[in-house]
């Protein structure tokens, strides 16, 4: 059955409809109007006759239309109920956001079964407990109740997220928003009773406005099938996983090494090399890995081109190529020639190819042409221009991306955060050229791409 | 999904002795014959349980021998004084035979003795480990490493999802730290790779088709220019 009606329905109730600000329900009303949501709003409570202008009914039963999707945010111990009255009224997608289930003890744990129990038996379809639920940017729908006006949110793109942290997830999309990068969809699914990464994976597969899915983990679902819909989605899209809860212990009363050494997080690692699944391992490296790849593709090999106008920064590069295992082959004999022809004697013509603090727009064109372009020695390449020198001017933003365009192969650009450069990175990333403000950064976001490049294809 | 071959019907006649008698660890020749029966190759081996066998079987299988205490109360033999290595002659059996069982008792009070395991004593050669889990989570999965104190003092080892191709067999093996080590750095001993990455789909194949088999393990696995052989394999049951 598919997920769709999470992601884009026409009618939704929310159960535990109110008015007061300080409720989370309040929140999920203001921010479906902010959005411009512009299905059908049931609210559902007994207490009211009208929230936020719309006719409330007293419970679902009185409501007669159909409801592709129902948003549950009141307390734990009356939602078997509630979802009793959900199979009556034949209303199959439910996001419970509440909290006060197995995370809190015992009685939650016998109820989270008792909701699992229901919703097998009678086809009803959760996201959640204890989550934040949806966000469909291309229809306008979330489920959220961080308001909008404390959280931003990022304009629409082509990445997705699946989180089973919510405050994970609401801090990506603040740290989107102000990466300016773009996104799709965001599931928060929380204690996951039902819907889980593996069909979202599945689901986000046959997504045209999906190209990158990040997942942000604290143990799978069920491998096997996370294993099969991984190894299919990535043969159309990237996947990048951070698995938190690395330090787990082995299995209990293991007796052969194996057992002892094989810790659940080695099984990970394995199953996500199977998948053809991207590890990685911390916010930042999670974010840059998914901005890179929407941005470029992946390196058909490791050898790495490096331009700069900074000695300093080229060093930097050049030690963390190497420790990434990232290939700075020298530059061949014909691109060296050509560069002294061209270029001052005092320029450095080796990989990193040094322009120095002398070099203008130009030079970074023709290095990139005669190096990069014209010979195709190199795989990929790391660009460093540094601003401040006086010849240097936002015009290399042009010459740069022309050229990545022209080679055909990926290019990222690394520069260090400073308020003159927040101008010129806007301006690459608008052409898809991106920024790494730190040597550490864009090398672990080429290695990314290096790493896609050597999984198989299907 | 369990692959109907004669060759699983053979593990399964030894998996329900193992369950039959309420263990879940195999034996020292029950776990061999297993990996046998998967093509795995193993010195020559006969689990006694008398002296006058013992005396028999070793003058067939031939010296030098290696006698070790069979006793699922003793998982690390060694720790309890039940392994004796490069017997040459009969009466060094025999000797051993008694002492074996007498250090286990001495160790573990209310051990149950299965027997005395004798194999054939083979040359020294690389000590690798290869084992199979079925995790939770991701079903079979497969291990590859040095073995000796390396897999225990380093952990360096590999890991993949079962079933493994030969391509990701090889990846395993050249994964590890230690890989220059197998493949003659500085005149290091060369291993026979790929005897090694057949060892460890064999062993994948046994966990994908085996689905009640919870670890196997071999190790050490000696690994020779030419040829591997499993001398120990341990086998434990869910």
């Amino acid at each position: 059955m598919s997920l769709d009606k999470f992601f884009n329905p026409q009618s939704i109730a929310i159960i535990g409809a109110t008015e007061n600000e300080l409720n989370i329900t309040s929140a999920i009303f203001n921010n479906l109007f902010e959005m411009g949501y512009k299905g059908t709003i049931v609210p559902v409570n007994p207490h009211y006759e009208k929230v936020f202008g719309l006719k409330c009914c007293p419970s679902i039963l009185d409501y007669e239309d159909n409801i592709d999707l129902s948003i549950i945010t009141i307390s734990s111990e009356h939602i078997p109920e509630i979802l009793s009255q959900h199979i009556e009224r034949k209303i199959n997608n439910v996001v419970i956001i509440s909290g006060g289930f197995a995370e809190t003890g015992k009685r939650g744990i016998v109820l989270e079964a008792e909701i699992k129990k229901i919703c097998r038996e009678n086809n009803i379809r959760i996201i959640g407990p204890n989550c934040l639920g949806v966000l469909n940017n291309y229809s306008n729908f979330s489920t959220f109740f961080l308001p909008w006006s404390k959280i931003k949110r990022p304009s629409r793109g082509h990445l997705s997220i699946l989180s089973q942290s919510g405050s994970y997830a609401a801090s990506m999309l603040d740290m989107l928003y102000l990466e300016g990068i773009g996104v799709s969809k965001f599931v928060s699914y929380g204690n996951r009773v039902d819907v889980g990464e593996s069909e979202l994976i599945e689901y986000l597969t046959g997504d045209d406005s999906t190209r990158v899915i990040g997942i942000y983990m604290e143990s799978v679902d069920d491998g096997r099938r996370f294993i099969r819909a991984s190894r299919l989605c990535s043969c159309y899209k990237h996947i990048v996983v951070l698995k938190v809860g690395r330090q787990e212990s082995g299995i209990n009363a293991a007796r052969s090494h194996t057992g002892a050494i094989a810790g659940r997080y080695e099984i990970y690692k394995a199953a996500f090399r199977k998948s053809g699944v991207l590890e990685v391992y911390n916010l930042e490296e999670f974010l840059d890995a998914c901005k890179v790849l929407l941005m470029q593709k992946p390196a058909r090999g490791n050898k790495i081109l490096v331009i700069t106008n900074g000695g300093g920064f080229g060093v930097a590069v050049s030690d963390m190529c190497s420790d990434t295992g990232l290939n700075l082959a020298q530059t061949p004999p014909g691109i060296r020639e050509y560069l002294s022809e061209h270029f001052p004697e005092f320029f450095i013509f080796n990989n990193p190819i040094d322009l120095t603090g002398s070099a203008g727009d130009k030079d970074f064109g023709i290095a990139l042409k005669t190096a990069f372009v014209d010979n195709d020695f190199y795989d990929a390449a790391i660009i460093i221009p540094l601003m401040p020198p006086p010849a240097m001017t936002e015009g290399v933003v042009d010459v740069i991306s022309e050229r990545a365009k022209e080679s055909g192969k990926p290019v990222v650009v690394c520069t260090i955060k400073s308020v003159y450069t927040k101008k010129t990175k806007e301006k690459f990333e608008s052409k898809n050229i991106p920024v790494f403000m730190s040597p550490e950064r864009a090398v672990k976001a080429m290695n990314v791409l290096v790493e896609r490049g050597k999984m198989d294809g299907c | 999904m369990v692959v109907e071959t004669s060759k699983n019907r053979e593990v399964e006649k030894i998996v329900d002795k193992i369950v039959a008698s309420g263990r879940i660890a195999a034996l020292p020749d029950e776990s061999l014959a297993m990996v046998e029966l998967y093509g795995i190759d193993v010195p020559d081996y006969a689990l006694v349980k008398t002296v006058e066998d013992a005396v028999a079987v070793s003058k067939e299988i031939g010296f030098p021998l290696v006698l070790k205490i069979a006793s699922q109360d003793a998982q690390h033999k060694s720790d309890v004084g039940g392994v004796f290595i490069d017997l040459k002659n009969v009466e060094e059996v025999e000797m051993n035979y008694y002492k074996a069982i007498d250090n286990l008792k001495k160790n573990v009070p209310d051990a149950e003795v299965e027997g005395v395991f004798l194999q054939k004593q083979i040359p020294e050669a690389t000590q690798l480990i290869v084992g199979g889990i079925c995790d939770e989570q991701f079903g079979p999965a497969v291990m590859f490493g040095l073995g000796g104190v390396f897999v225990e003092l380093y952990k360096d080892v590999s890991f993949r999802i079962a079933p493994v191709t030969e391509a990701e067999a090889l990846e395993m093996i050249n994964g590890i730290k230690a890989y220059p080590v197998l493949s003659g750095y500085r005149g290091a001993r060369k291993i026979d790779i790929g005897q090694v990455a057949k060892t460890i789909i064999s062993i994948s194949e046994l966990v994908t088709n085996c689905s009640i088999i919870k670890e196997v393990e071999l190790n050490p696995l000696f690994a020779y220019e030419k040829s591997v052989k499993a001398v120990d394999a341990r086998v434990i049951l869910k």
